[in-house]
């Protein structure tokens, strides 16, 4: 669909020349329309951040009027010196790299085992258990954030650390539904032919079933990033340092007292806050779509 | 309730919760030693660290450990505090604006001070002396007082005085009427660079909404009395201060009475700016965007106390380009008024608490406190309110004379449900200022519902 | 992937008896030790902090708890008291009907997005997109809070002023209760589209490419091989893309809280800003807990009719 057909032959003088049309090129009329619809969204999803941005470089004053400005003129950076008087910002950053990695990396581990399990191990009462784990995700977690809280506090005795926001994070139902799903769309046919070799259940799925789900895991890996990058509501009640909040509750302290804080100071913050995340997904989507094509092609 | 079973219950309570899940795990929290003791005080460091340092040198065997409560809005700050309640691991020290005073008294989770004030009043005459009684009225409940106010806020107007010169218009004086007002707010619309200013603006939200022209129209949306008791404060601080005169051992509200006559014309006051175009739609969302609006110069005039000088500053509008008034005169000129204060947890360290509370009154010690450096509310001590806190603002003298030259002001009604009040009375009012409901039926509508919270509550 | 040739060569003695792999009994075996061992992570997680608070939940759910007294058994009472209460009713109404709007348009424009960027794959040009598309997702908390009611107000807000360059009258999207329902529903696509467009784009790009250059070959084009060929072959993702839209957004909250925390009146007011009300404003967490469980009740429904009705329309190769 995509990557034949890229070729086309055009006459020049005499010969016929072969070109390779470029990537980016629409061919045809479905291909403009496509192109025409991705730039529509893109345009309306963007304008958003870029007034964001354009905020974070001015002051509110100079910012908030109709129409919006949408470009930075004399671009003002005290809002962005101001952060860091304000809030031990580098740390801050380094808490929420900490936990998030964490929470990405042991999400990973047990959504691949368990999503396995559900999709290709057989053992009594495994179906019974997916609709157990699928249904955590059915209660609202503003109804359980308390009595969560007691048991980190009391049980565990984790309050304001930042394990307490790591550990209740590792197991995903989200994650292993996703992961399921993916392991279920490999054809079985693989797994007999390693049977047939005499490959043990574990080699089969960590040699054979693991590398295709890369593109699942990277889809994980991202969506989980961002999850926990931007959890506010949990830190706000297990945290009470400020040297160990997470950044999401440092750009709120921004808002200050009376939020008589100022917008823009809070906007540049955001701008700083999610620019790692915006390089992580650049550079997390290489892979990505590394892994979907490589899954593409097997499939 | 004595002290210990307060706390016994507090962790019982938790304790249930946590044996539910897991039974067999449950320990409660050791108690501090006694030479070595830790305070926990619910405050943002950058405003307190200071204030924490110098209490070190004060009393070297205590460490006060700042809990910060980021939440920004009522909701997110009760859910914070009620979930440590629920873990058994409150503040020592915590703090309550108005809203949430009568909560926590009335709960029994406060300490009442009677005892300890009345021990002690010597050291405590000057801090009385610089304070206004209106504002300690406000921290009293069912006659002990649980607070001593460390900063406020009333309802006054802010200006764009650069609007006002468009307008060829001069700041109103301080006896200005609700008519003023309204020339003011159509006199106002339409000006600015782009011609697309508002004359007014305003938030839907219990204190700063429309319940100051409620309060200026005679009444109140909820009927409000003043309890007895009390004269053992006004007696032994207040003797000589006519402003003290009258005054009981705090306020309680009976009944709603929401749709009386008066609060039904200060909604149609309010509807009608909207209506004929000189206020902007009521948009609960938009609060931090509106006072951006205003220092951009697309509003005329904005509900605001003391605590706007610091924003203003920060947004970056000129100096010369706003000032403040008293809110316009109606039936009277009475302000509503919102006190901010550290409280003490029954159960916690009370002695040493009440060390750090005591002390945390003296004027040196809130000279400290970061909010009062870049003025972000106002001093509850009259003596720290002076021109220099309030840079660029030529009025400034209207903040404390709102509770001093205006004795009439009062608290915003905050019962101990004061949450859920605040919701029904937002959500009621954004339906009339949308123009679906008429403001009677909207009212009407308000009364029902306000009356089955009180018989939950009864 | 590994070649074949290598696989468990060698091995074979390495495992007991019992579950040695060239018996059946043995794959089975070692497929059930396997599988218990590779859930236990998952399962003592989700034990301890999972369900150890959802059985905490649900048994509130059956007292009346205020947090500053200890809880106290109502049996019933809370949910007798919910099944008269107009506002919950309204607000289970409220999610339903925002939830359906929201999966729509988000199902609809994911699949359009995902299968747009596949034709440019592997462009730089596909690269910028993907990234921009996903950067309302990255935004957080007050960004997003600032910026939705921003744009939507109705006299400062961006879409009213373009609006009204094209001669279009002001449009009151979050004052209005007949249109706050899709304003608020129209934001949250713009905040999640990212999220759905990602997990379609794992799928699209998974589609095998024999099977539709073959239809192509054999005549199907355009609509035809998008209906009869793309889609069927796309339905195991779409089925995991709208089962989990449904379950979260029947949890709707972030973007109504945000922007109209629930108004004008209750029109906008979902399932879950009941429960985070009822529990944090008004501090009635058992009865808040009610509402939980009930909600949580008519989510594993919705879900189990969605796999009943998938055994009709979803295709596993």
């Amino acid at each position: 669909m995509t990557v034949i057909n890229r070729l086309s032959t055009r006459r020049r003088g005499d010969e016929e020349v072969v070109e390779r049309i470029p990537d980016w090129m629409p061919r045809n009329a479905a291909d403009w329309l496509a192109m025409a619809f991705m730039v529509a969204i893109g345009m309306l999803t963007i304008m958003p951040i870029v007034w964001v941005m354009t905020t974070s470089l001015r002051t509110p004053a100079e910012s908030f009027t109709v129409p919006p400005e949408w470009l930075p003129e004399d671009l003002y950076f005290g809002n962005y010196l101001q952060v860091f008087d304000e809030i031990p910002f580098v740390y801050q950053m380094g808490n929420s790299f900490f936990v998030t990695l964490s929470t990405v990396v042991g999400q990973l581990t047990t959504a691949t085992l368990a999503g396995y399990t559900f999709a290709r191990l057989y053992f009594p009462g495994r179906d019974a258990l997916f609709w157990v784990v699928l249904a955590t995700l059915m209660i609202p977690y503003q109804a359980t954030l308390i009595p969560l809280f007691v048991i980190i506090s009391k049980v565990f005795g984790l309050a304001d650390t930042l394990w307490s926001l790591i550990l209740p994070a590792l197991p995903t139902a989200f994650g292993t539904f996703l992961l399921r799903q993916y392991f279920l769309q490999i054809p079985v046919e693989y797994e007999e032919a390693a049977m047939m070799d005499g490959a043990n259940q574990f080699q089969i799925f960590r040699r054979v079933y693991l590398p295709m789900v890369a593109p699942g895991m990277a889809i994980l890996a991202v969506l989980a990033f961002n999850g926990k990058w931007n959890d506010f509501l949990t830190p706000l009640i297990f945290m009470n340092t400020t040297s160990r909040f997470p950044i999401t509750l440092g750009i709120n302290d921004l808002q200050r007292y009376m939020m008589t804080g100022s917008i823009s100071v809070v906007l540049a913050a955001i701008v700083m806050a999610t620019l790692p995340v915006v390089i992580v997904y650049i550079f997390g989507q290489r892979y990505l779509i590394e892994g979907l094509m490589v899954g593409g092609l097997k499939g | 309730m004595s002290a210990l079973s307060r706390r016994e219950m507090l962790q019982a309570s938790a304790a249930t919760m946590a044996a539910a899940a897991l039974p067999a795990s449950v320990t409660l929290a050791s108690a501090p030693s006694q030479d070595n003791i830790t305070l926990r005080l619910q405050a943002d460091p950058r405003d307190y660290q200071e204030v924490i340092d110098a209490y070190a040198g004060v009393a070297p065997n205590v460490s006060v450990e700042p809990v910060s409560v980021t939440g920004i809005d009522h909701a997110e700050v009760a859910t914070k505090i009620l979930a440590s309640l629920a873990a058994g691991t409150p503040v020592d020290i915590g703090f309550a604006a108005t809203e949430a005073t009568q909560l926590y008294a009335g709960e029994g989770l406060a300490m009442g001070m009677k005892d300890r004030l009345l021990d002690q009043a010597d050291d405590l005459m000057e801090y009385f002396s610089d304070v206004s009684p209106v504002l300690v009225e406000t921290d009293f409940y069912e006659g002990d007082l649980y607070q001593l106010p460390r900063d406020f806020n009333a309802a006054n107007m802010w200006l764009n005085t650069k609007l006002l010169g468009e307008a060829g218009l001069e700041l109103p004086g301080e006896d200005w009427t609700k008519d003023d007002f309204n020339e003011y707010a159509r006199a106002l619309t339409g000006l600015g660079p782009e011609g697309d200013s508002f004359g007014f603006a305003w938030n839907n939200g219990l204190w700063g909404g429309w319940l100051p022209w409620i309060f200026v129209n005679g009444s109140n949306l909820l009927s409000e009395e003043r309890v007895g008791g009390g004269e053992w404060l006004w007696d032994t601080f207040y003797a000589d201060d006519p402003n003290a005169e009258g005054r009981g051992g705090g306020f309680r509200w009976p009944e709603p009475q929401a749709n009386n006559a008066a609060n039904v014309e200060a909604l149609e006051h309010v509807v009608a700016l909207t209506r004929d175009g000189h206020a902007p739609s009521v948009e609960r969302g938009f609060a931090e965007n509106l006072s951006g609006f205003f220092a951009a110069d697309k509003i005329g005039m904005y509900p605001g106390g003391g605590f706007f000088t610091g924003f203003l500053q920060d947004a970056g509008m000129e100096p010369g380009t706003y000032d403040a008034q008293f809110w316009p005169r109606w039936q009277s000129q009475r302000h509503q008024l919102g006190v901010g204060a550290l409280w003490i947890l029954i159960g916690g360290s009370e002695d040493a608490a009440w060390d750090f509370v005591k002390w945390h009154t003296g004027r040196d010690v809130m000279e400290m406190i970061g909010f009062f450096r870049v003025t972000r509310t106002t001093p509850a001590r009259r003596s720290m309110c002076t021109a220099e806190r309030f840079p660029n603002v030529s009025n400034w003298n209207i903040f404390y004379d709102t509770v001093d030259a205006r004795p009439d002001t009062g608290p915003i009604p905050a019962p101990v449900f004061s949450i859920e009040l605040t919701n029904i009375f937002t959500r009621y009012t954004e339906v009339a200022v949308s123009l679906e409901q008429s403001p009677q039926d909207t009212l009407d509508a308000m009364q029902r519902e306000l009356e089955d919270l009180y018989a939950r509550n009864a | 992937m590994a070649s074949e040739a290598t696989l468990g060569s060698g091995r074979r003695n390495w495992l007991p008896a019992w579950l040695a792999g060239d018996t059946v009994q043995g794959i089975r075996r070692q497929r059930m030790v396997l599988g218990v061992l590779f859930l236990l992570p998952t399962l003592i997680g989700l034990i301890l902090f999972v369900l150890g608070p959802i059985v905490v939940a649900v048994a509130m759910g059956f007292m009346k708890w205020n947090v500053f007294r200890p809880p106290e058994f109502v049996a019933l009472k809370n949910f007798a008291r919910l099944f008269r209460h107009d506002l919950v009713g309204n607000s289970f109404g409220n999610t339903f009907v925002m939830m359906a709007m929201t999966v729509g348009m988000l199902e609809v424009f994911a699949i359009a997005l995902a299968l747009s960027v596949h034709r440019f794959a592997r462009s730089r040009l596909a690269y910028f997109f993907r990234t921009v598309w996903f950067l309302p997702v990255l935004l957080s908390g007050v960004s997003v809070a600032v910026t939705l009611s921003y744009m939507f107000h109705t006299d400062f807000g961006v879409v009213n002023y373009y609006l009204g360059v094209l001669g279009i009258d002001k449009v009151p999207w979050l004052v209005s209760s007949d249109v706050v329902r899709f304003s608020v529903s129209l934001a949250t696509v713009w905040r999640n589209l990212g999220f759905t467009f990602i997990i379609y784009l794992g799928g699209v790009s998974a589609l095998p490419q024999e099977i539709l250059e073959a239809a192509t070959v054999d005549g199907a084009r355009g609509l035809k091989r998008l209906w009869l060929i793309t889609l069927p072959l796309l339905s195991p993702t779409i089925l995991f893309a709208t089962v989990i839209d449904v379950i979260r957004l029947l949890q709707f909250f972030d973007e109504p809280y945000v922007m109209t925390r629930g108004g004008p009146g209750d029109s906008s007011r979902t399932a879950v800003m009941m429960v985070y009300d009822t529990a944090f404003a008004n501090l009635e967490f058992g009865y808040a807990s009610s509402i939980s469980v009930v909600l949580f009740l008519i989510i594993l429904a919705v879900t189990g009719f969605q796999f009943l009705l998938s055994k009709r329309w979803v295709f596993y190769q």
